[in-house]
């Protein structure tokens, strides 16, 4: 059957093929074009081959090894039975039906490596960043380099390992390097040439800029970085980013404010870059919860009538609920069971603080743990109407050191402990932010992987011991 | 700086350099000597671990190991590394890549049981040999090149050669053969002068052979194999789409034995003109060499 599949494929690839943007919209059927799968974040397949009653006879097929796997955080894309999987500075074309590579594309002459989450894809080119802040275009079905062009300087300390996103004829990249002094944005590029289109910084550089007041002397290097890949709305036009923690990560004693817009969600138009709204989750952070989890795109009901929403699971331990049209909070639930920093969330969306929770000289125990209570993944099933999150029951000892802070020294201003854990799969209903079902992960609480649910009711997950989990997405079973 | 001690003196500052200040370091360096090197080794064999001996990349060192090269080892090895009566040293596809410090133990040492010898070379001359074998097996990029770089621009661009109309670079030109934006960085000088004056050569190593695949469904397939095995190949056509195909899909296979490209670019181009292209397409790498390129021109 996969290969009458590969057949029909051959046949509409002598059509000379190309990814338009329409068919990233309708993403995902066979192909998996964008990082999260669909423009809403889902990380859901409509294919349904795979289902409750066969997932348990599931055999790999084979295995492609890609070189230097610590750094492997890719999503891979999937087009035409090609499948594009990332590393740093490097991509691998494998057949998807025999896993042999095709093509590989190593640039050796970047001095640095990061980890890389994974590429774009577009007309006849396959988009990458390199960790120097390269974007890098290349032919799909030869990996020729067509251009290579930089767009942000890795001397002050930015790198970039966000998988790029597509939307109409702009590639969107973040950028990577917050818990050692930066200052992050996300710029919009042309998909054609790589030129710059617009940049919006998220956070200030200097006194008198926007939001400056939110932060103290060490102005200009407050992070706020944007290492995860976003979701977009067509029809509002707009882009979902979240940023990642102020800096120095756990001594706040240089920057006493809100400092915004770190740990926050924003909603940036396509065309300018503009900030239509941000709703910041954690008010001047002192324990490293960027922010970056999926903005899940839906539209549901709520209270009497249907509102287009953006839900999100943040590391900070709380779900959150907010219209996206317009950033208004709508409701935040307990996303895990131990939560010590902040009693909940208040009518405006700020948490409400327990005091004496920040980071101190001896260390300081506070839950969730570094880590947070989750972290990039969160998938959304329209078939059961049920996000999946990824989440981990763990506390920490956070420490803060009292050295001066100095940028670009990989110094986060002190450390914290991640000890012990729980991870746990839970559903949760959007409708009321309670949680349908949770299944315990069995391990030592170190795993950190995603999940995908799909249209044949399943949702993957890994474990710690490097095996595929697969669940009933209805009931939370073990399958 | 020069620094040259004897091979012992080396050894020991070699294993002192190692010692933990400079670990984590080198220890960096080494993992990113591996990755770097991984795609490369497929290719030609490149060294897992670059000497710091001051005569590697050094034009001086290069030339006088040319000298001695040619005088005591190219009898054997091929006057440009390609073999004879000993092995082919460029294209080291199924070797074990050398070190340099390996290198310069089989030159003194020889190889006991076969019949390379052993040398009384002096260390320096030693060097100076394992520094042009290492010009002469490593990514022409990394080594000076003769030849003139905007010349050899011209004739790579011009309809005369027509090298363009083919192969592209950085997206320009045409597709239908290997694209040629990082050459420099991944094959030795050595190997491009060949593909370009005996492009049918190792057709089957460089990806690039000619197919014709008839399908049992009577669909048939012109392109270039990027790669074949007995249970699948993977074919890009002639309009420059990519085909997945299952051997057991295939009725018949035609490997051509000959590349598409001309065979008679020793006559076709001046040597002159040949050194000039080569020149340029030594320096074509993924983040451009310009800046450098123009300052050996100076």
């Amino acid at each position: 059957m996969k290969r009458s599949w590969l057949f029909a494929c051959l046949l509409c690839a002598s059509a000379t093929a190309q990814v338009r943007y329409e068919d990233i919209l309708k993403s995902p059927d066979q192909d998996w074009l964008t990082y999260a799968g669909s423009y809403r974040g889902w990380r859901y397949t409509p294919l349904e081959e795979i289902t409750t009653e066969n997932v348990g006879s599931l055999v790999s097929k084979w295995v492609y090894r890609v070189p230097n796997s610590r750094t492997l955080q890719t999503s891979p894309l999937v087009y035409q039975g090609v499948m594009y999987a990332t590393n740093s500075n490097s991509v691998y074309a494998i057949d998807g039906a025999t896993g042999r590579l095709i093509w590989q594309y190593v640039d050796t002459k970047v001095e640095r490596r990061t980890v890389n989450r994974g590429a774009a894809i577009l007309g006849d080119r396959v988009y990458i960043t390199t960790a120097d802040n390269y974007l890098t275009a290349l032919d799909r079905q030869t990996g020729a380099l067509l251009f290579s062009k930089k767009f942000a300087d890795i001397g002050k300390n930015t790198s970039s390992s966000a998988a790029p996103f597509i939307a109409r004829d702009k590639v969107i990249v973040g950028s990577s390097g917050g818990d050692s002094g930066m200052r992050g944005f996300v710029a919009g590029l042309s998909a054609e040439t790589g030129e710059e289109v617009w940049r919006t910084y998220t956070v200030p550089a200097e006194e008198g800029d926007p939001e400056s007041e939110t932060w103290g002397s060490m102005i200009g290097w407050g992070g706020g970085a944007t290492w995860l890949s976003g979701t977009f709305d067509p029809e509002l036009n707009l882009l979902y980013w979240t940023t990642g923690n102020p800096w120095p990560d756990f001594n706040p004693a240089t920057r006493p404010g809100d400092n915004l817009y770190t740990c926050s969600l924003l909603a940036l138009d396509l065309d300018t870059g503009e900030m239509k709204w941000h709703f910041q989750f954690t008010p001047h952070d002192t324990h490293d919860w960027d922010a970056q989890s999926w903005p899940v795109l839906v539209d549901i009901e709520w209270r009497g009538r249907m509102r287009k929403v953006v839900l999100h699971a943040n590391r900070n331990g709380f779900f959150y609920m907010l219209d996206r049209a317009t950033g208004e909070f709508l409701r935040a639930t307990k996303l895990i069971d131990n939560v010590t920093w902040a009693s909940g969330i208040d009518d405006s969306g700020r948490p409400v603080l327990i005091e004496g929770k920040d980071p101190t000289t001896e260390g300081n125990w506070v839950c969730p743990s570094v880590k947070g209570a989750t972290n990039w993944m969160g998938p959304y099933n329209p078939g059961t109407g049920l996000l999946y999150v990824i989440t981990l029951e763990q506390c920490g000892l956070y420490s803060k050191s009292l050295q001066d802070p100095v940028p670009m020294k990989n110094f986060p201003g002190g450390g914290a402990t991640e000890e012990g854990g729980q991870v746990i799969v839970r559903a949760i209903d959007p409708k009321t932010g309670k949680r349908a079902w949770e299944y315990p992960m069995t391990g030592v609480g170190r795993m950190w992987s995603g999940t995908v649910s799909t249209a044949g009711g399943v949702v993957f997950a890994g474990d710690d011991d490097g095996h595929l989990v697969a669940l009933d997405a209805r009931t939370g079973k073990h399958l | 700086m020069k620094r040259r001690g004897s091979f012992e003196d080396r050894q020991r500052r070699f294993r002192q350099e190692r010692a933990p200040s400079r670990n984590r370091k080198l220890v960096f360096r080494g993992l990113l000597g591996i990755v770097l090197a991984l795609p490369l080794i497929a290719q030609h064999g490149r060294y897992l671990r670059e000497s710091e001996n001051s005569a590697i990349g050094d034009p001086q060192a290069i030339a006088a190991g040319a000298k001695l090269y040619a005088n005591a080892c190219a009898g054997c090895h091929g006057p440009d590394g390609s073999g004879g009566r000993g092995p082919n040293l460029v294209q080291r596809t199924l070797w074990h890549p050398l070190s340099d410090e390996a290198i310069f133990n089989v030159v003194r040492k020889g190889v006991p049981g076969a019949d390379m010898p052993p040398t009384n070379l002096s260390d320096e001359e030693t060097w100076n040999l394992v520094a042009y074998l290492h010009a002469l097996i490593g990514p022409a990029a990394e080594n000076p090149a003769p030849g003139d770089f905007e010349a050899g621009r011209k004739v790579f661009w011009s309809t005369e050669a027509g090298c363009s109309s083919c192969h592209s670079i950085r997206g320009e030109g045409g597709h239908t053969a290997l694209d040629l934006t990082n050459v420099g960085d991944s094959r030795p000088l050595a190997v491009i002068r060949e593909s370009v004056v005996d492009p049918s050569k190792d057709l089957f190593l460089l990806g690039q052979e000619a197919v014709v695949v008839k399908l049992k469904n009577g669909q048939v397939i012109n392109g270039v194999a990027r790669n074949r095995n007995n249970y699948s190949l993977q074919v890009v056509d002639t309009n420059g789409d990519l085909h997945l195909l299952y051997m057991l899909d295939v009725a018949e296979l035609t490997i051509s034995g000959s590349s598409p490209m001309p065979g008679d670019y020793a006559q076709r181009l001046s040597e002159q003109e040949l050194q000039n292209l080569l020149a340029y397409l030594a320096r074509q790498t993924l983040r451009p060499l310009q800046a450098r390129a123009s300052q050996e021109e100076k």
